[in-house]
């Protein structure tokens, strides 16, 4: 029975991760968090990721105009890494992103991509 | 966590309702690593659950707890909801039980609670100042199933009320009910999902907390939307709407409608009065100078009934020594039940007439001579003052009456019952008013106020009812005729 740390455990044994998070994007607030953070601070991280993700789904631009053509997720690249943020679509009220730091030379973007994809599934599946 | 702790009901009021910032007490409670509910008081208010100094929930009346999260949502049928609530509320397991039985994951629960916690806390600890009372050992129903630091909570809520701010500064947007604009500022609105919700469901009677427990939606959530919605123009903003309070728009009478408790003018000043005069105008004696210093405030014309009622004052002049028996007076009352036969709708005068001794009112209408109540018309012609005097009931009655007198004259159905046994003068009191009336200025108020759906009296809804069938039909065709033919 996964709950949000088994969750984030799950995330941390994604091959090149080094810290993950459930972060509320309404307000950009980190829900829950391991491992690190960009500037090790995971509030300010959350903060930021929440208004990446309110970018992308308050603008016409990333929304598509099908019927449940939902945003899936985000992928940032730096120098230096990749930030990865998954939706995670609850039936309930809460608009939730899954993050995950990957270190850019041990991390591999499409086998991450798809452990989350997984994970945020597991996360809520019935 | 001790099975005492487990029992949902407060076992004793640690500290006593004082008025303290909730976030500070929350703070203390935790370093004392207590366990209860901090319940904070005012509005919204709410109540923070802690166990052994960590936040396991919270609850706002602003903000949607995990089952109408749940249930608003459909994720939970409301049956399930309510069955584990019966099974798991006494033992504080509500929530594992969800789990166990398989309805929710854990991690769909955790993550619910957590939101609804940290919604829920925002209402209750942003308060500054509040009446904050601590239920020692005091364990919400759903159980332990997320721990959250106290401190994290209470710099979450500082951080959301600034980005609330930071969005739209208007705190009144947060409690005030939701009134969408009725015409977008600009062209082009793009909307969220959540903020379509709100417009499509803000009827103009619902609250943000409202809105939130319909949509089963966040209140946070709830609130910053509509912040931002407000900023955009789309709302309208309470204060707006605070200067235009008139819900009810008052009745003005205006035209012939006359008010019951219409103002009266003295006999004194309606020469002088420059208002021009209409029919709600209170008579003027053809001339009793007497009555000028019967008036307390002869100046102003629109002095209202009550005061500028002087019966007992009134001089005692000519045909009414009745009438200064002052209002109630039976002869009064008694002089529209002459007039009540005829007039066709007794509901008009029936309460009036009030001995039913004196007046029967079975007595039939076409039983007797018209004559009897002839007379006391032309007796009276002088005393009007005395007809001030009367209250505002009764000159409705009046008005009633002077209704029915010219129709009497035709139809001869006067109550005999009635004529003898009403004294002679007060009839005159009554009925003098009308007649001074019929000469000079007082035109006699069209109708009484009726009740919305009663009928006009027949006399003035057309033709007098059944006088002479034949011969009026054969008149009125003729005349029909000829003014055809005029034209």
């Amino acid at each position: 029975m996964p709950g949000v740390d088994h969750c984030l455990q799950e995330a941390m044994a994604i091959p090149g991760a080094v810290g993950a998070s459930i972060v509320d994007y309404t307000t950009g607030f980190p829900v829950a968090t391991t491992g690190a953070a960009p500037n090790s601070d995971h509030e300010a991280a959350a903060a930021g990721t929440a208004d990446v993700v309110q970018a992308a789904t308050s603008r016409s631009l990333f929304v598509s105009a099908l019927p449940h053509d939902l945003l899936e997720d985000l992928i940032i690249t730096t120098a230096g890494g990749y930030h990865l943020l998954r939706l995670v679509h609850t039936d309930f009220d809460s608009r939730l992103v899954l993050y995950v730091w990957l270190d850019r030379h041990q991390g591999n973007l499409a086998v991450a991509r798809r452990r989350m994809q997984k994970l945020a599934d597991d996360l809520v599946a019935t | 966590m001790t099975t005492a702790s487990k029992t949902a009901a407060p076992s004793k009021p640690a500290a006593p309702s004082k008025p303290a910032a909730p976030a500070r007490l929350l703070t203390q409670v935790a370093t004392e690593r207590q366990t209860g509910a901090l319940v904070v008081g005012g509005h919204p208010g709410g109540a923070v659950y802690v166990l052994e100094g960590r936040v396991i929930y919270a609850e706002s009346p602003a903000a949607p707890g995990v089952g109408e999260l749940l249930t608003a949502s459909g994720r939970l049928a409301g049956r399930t909801w309510q069955t584990a609530l019966d099974q798991g509320t006494s033992t504080a397991r509500v929530g594992r039980l969800l789990v166990e039985q398989g309805h929710l994951t854990q991690g769909e629960l955790e993550l619910c609670v957590l939101g609804a916690t940290y919604d829920a806390a925002y209402f209750a600890l942003s308060a500054a100042d509040a009446q904050v009372e601590f239920l020692d050992g005091a364990m919400h129903w759903l159980g332990p199933i997320a721990h959250i630091d106290p401190a994290a909570v209470n710099r979450e809520v500082r951080r959301r009320a600034k980005m609330l701010d930071a969005i739209f500064p208007d705190q009144r947007v947060d409690a005030a009910v939701v009134t969408p604009a009725t015409r977008a500022p600009r062209e082009r609105v793009s909307l969220t999902a959540l903020q379509w919700e709100l417009l499509v469901h803000a009827d103009g009677q619902r609250t943000p907390a409202d809105l939130a427990l319909l949509l089963g939606r966040a209140g946070f959530a709830t609130i910053a939307e509509l912040r931002r919605l407000a900023a955009l123009g789309l709302l309208e903003l309470p204060e707006v709407r605070a200067e235009a309070p008139e819900f009810v728009r008052l009745p003005q009478a205006r035209g012939t409608a006359v008010d019951v408790n219409r103002p009266r003018i003295s006999a004194d000043n309606v020469g002088t009065a420059t208002v021009p005069v209409i029919s709600g105008v209170r008579p003027a004696a053809p001339g009793p100078p007497t009555a000028p210093r019967s008036r307390p405030l002869p100046a102003t014309p629109l002095s209202p009934p009550p005061s500028s009622a002087p019966p007992s004052s009134a001089p005692p002049s000519s045909a009414s020594p009745s009438a200064t028996l002052s209002t109630p007076a039976l002869p009064t009352s008694a002089s529209p039940s002459l007039a009540l036969p005829t007039s066709g709708q007794p509901s008009l005068v029936a309460p009036t007439s009030g001995p039913p001794s004196l007046v029967p009112p079975t007595s039939g209408p076409p039983s007797l001579a018209p004559p009897t109540s002839a007379p006391p018309t032309s007796a009276t012609s002088s005393s009007t003052p005395s007809a001030h005097g009367l209250s505002a009931r009764e000159t409705s009655l009046q008005a009633s009456s002077t209704q029915a007198l010219p129709s009497r004259a035709r139809s001869s159905s006067a109550p005999p019952a009635s004529a003898p046994t009403v004294p002679g003068p007060p009839a005159p009191a009554a009925l003098t008013e009308e007649t001074s009336a019929n000469g000079t200025v007082y035109r006699p108020p069209r109708l009484a106020r009726r009740k919305p759906g009663a009928k006009l009296p027949k006399e003035v809804v057309g033709e007098p009812p059944q006088i002479h069938p034949g011969t009026d039909e054969v008149l009125l065709k003729r005349i029909r005729t000829a003014l055809r033919a005029l034209r």
